[in-house]
């Protein structure tokens, strides 16, 4: 069984790695958990995740002839990791469409698929994590910007088939005031308020150290609505044999 | 608001306001910034956003469609972009006189606040505002006790209508695009 994530903004620096690893991170205590770095073009999930000095990434898969996936899957801090190059040259190189297969291959193996995606919709690599997975988690920051760009990402994952797992406020300032913005937002948004995590030093530092905040500083606030987001998620089962086929096929969503 | 002439300097399409903000403090500009968003599907075709600025920093925000001021035109002002921006500067003389307008004003640091949600972008803001006007109140269109950056959030997720611009807008978007880039038969 598996269900695909897409982890996304359409903004730049809300938090989708760190989401996405600490989500990641907090659903490996139940399920098997694969990342995937889907931003293609900005990857940065290998320095949050220590994973900067390896041989083989994604771009290295997404070529004609290139490297199995296997080779670009790491077990780390409890998950199956698959970091992206950063160089633009692997960008350039790289087939989009490739991701599909990634997709397909991985999840046969696995329970939860989490796509890291990238901070715009501007480009078909850019929107082919929201069009491969089953749901979205949208990161939000309580600002009109961050709230404007996730009301997009959704409008995008609902027209291409892809529903909304839920919300995460990330970078809070005011634990109090961010209530009644996620109150309000929830007419818009589907799926429940997974989180709001705080503005938290940890999470900076965490990145610096190049580890996932749960690894980090698993006691910190932020990493604990991290769990919470994880246990609010209720993680749905496809059907396990013709998984790979939906991904390879994931132009068609199944009916639902 | 009348807009007095001035001098043309800057003239582009830019995706967010806080490059319209960092560009008027980058060479610190006196005179004002117009914003017009691009894509008005939904909206007014003459709908458009003014701020004015003193030496880089924010002074007045005022949007043409909703006739508000102060933190009220920030609100109205936040509608995904591109916009077109044009920077235009004037005398301080004439600025002067179009900044007494109490009920228009805006804290320096609150534009970058609301309209970017860049925290750095409006700390170099307070940075470079004298010093009387740091903790300067927002003004008389707003709320008097509505000191937080969250009510102009609220106010904007109460605003159905422009929601569902903004959402009109992207589905058409991503319908657009899908055919664009072969995902044709994604489309729900
Ligand atoms: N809750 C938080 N509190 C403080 N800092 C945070 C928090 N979450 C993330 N950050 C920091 O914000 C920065 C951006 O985070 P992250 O890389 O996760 O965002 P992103 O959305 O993936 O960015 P991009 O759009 O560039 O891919 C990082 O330095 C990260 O450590
Ligand atoms: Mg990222």
């Amino acid at each position: 069984m598996v269900e695909a994530f897409a982890v996304a903004s359409g903004k730049g620096g809300t938090g989708k790695t760190t989401s996405t690893l600490a989500l990641g991170m907090a659903l490996a205590e139940e399920y098997d958990v694969t990342v995937i770095d889907a931003d293609t073009g900005m990857a940065n999930l290998l320095f949050h995740a220590g994973l900067s000095s390896v041989d083989t990434t994604l771009h290295d898969v997404l070529v004609e002839g290139g490297a199995p996936v296997e080779d670009a899957v790491y077990d780390r801090f409890g998950m199956s990791v698959v970091p992206c190059g950063t160089s633009l040259a692997g960008f350039e190189a790289a087939e989009p469409e490739r991701l599909r297969d990634v997709v397909a291959t991985l999840a046969v193996d696995t329970d939860v698929i989490l796509l890291d995606s990238p901070a715009t919709l501007g480009s078909k690599s850019a929107v082919l994590p929201i069009v491969l997975a089953d749901r979205v988690v949208v990161v939000l920051q309580p600002t009109i910007p961050a709230l404007s760009d996730g009301l997009k990402v959704q409008e995008y994952a609902h027209s291409y088939g892809t529903e909304t797992a839920g919300t995460i406020f990330n970078k809070v300032t005011d634990p109090d005031d961010v209530q009644s913005v996620a109150e309000k937002s929830r007419r818009y948004f589907d799926g429940p308020t997974l989180a709001t995590v705080p503005d938290s030093d940890a999470a900076r530092e965490a990145r610096r150290a190049g580890k996932p905040l749960l690894a980090y500083a698993p006691a910190a606030e932020a990493a604990e609505a991290y769990r919470g987001a994880a246990r609010d998620l209720d993680v749905r089962s496809g059907a396990a044999d013709d998984v790979a086929d939906r991904f390879r096929s994931a132009v068609i969503p199944e009916p639902r | 608001m009348k807009l007095p002439s001035g001098r043309l300097v800057h003239s582009r399409v830019v995706d967010d306001p806080g490059s319209a903000l960092a560009a008027a403090l980058d060479r610190e500009l006196t005179g004002y910034a117009v914003l017009e968003p691009q894509e008005t599907l939904l909206l007014a075709a003459d709908a458009r956003g003014v701020l004015t600025f003193s030496e880089g920093v924010p002074v007045l925000a005022y949007h043409t469609e909703t006739d508000r001021g102060g933190p009220p035109a920030l609100a109205d002002l936040a509608v995904p972009g591109p916009y077109r921006l044009e920077l235009v500067a004037l005398s301080d003389a004439v600025l002067t006189d179009l900044h007494d307008t109490p009920a228009l004003r805006v804290p320096p640091g609150m534009p970058a606040e609301r309209l970017a949600g860049d925290h750095d972008l409006a700390a170099r803001t307070r940075a470079s505002a004298p010093d009387d006007r740091v903790r300067e109140s927002p003004g008389g269109d707003a709320d008097s006790d509505e000191p937080a950056q969250e009510s102009a959030v609220e106010a904007f997720l109460e605003d159905e209508g422009k929601i569902e611009a903004i959402r009109e807008q992207a589905r058409e978007e991503a319908r657009e695009r899908a055919s664009e880039w072969g995902l044709d038969d994604v489309c729900e």
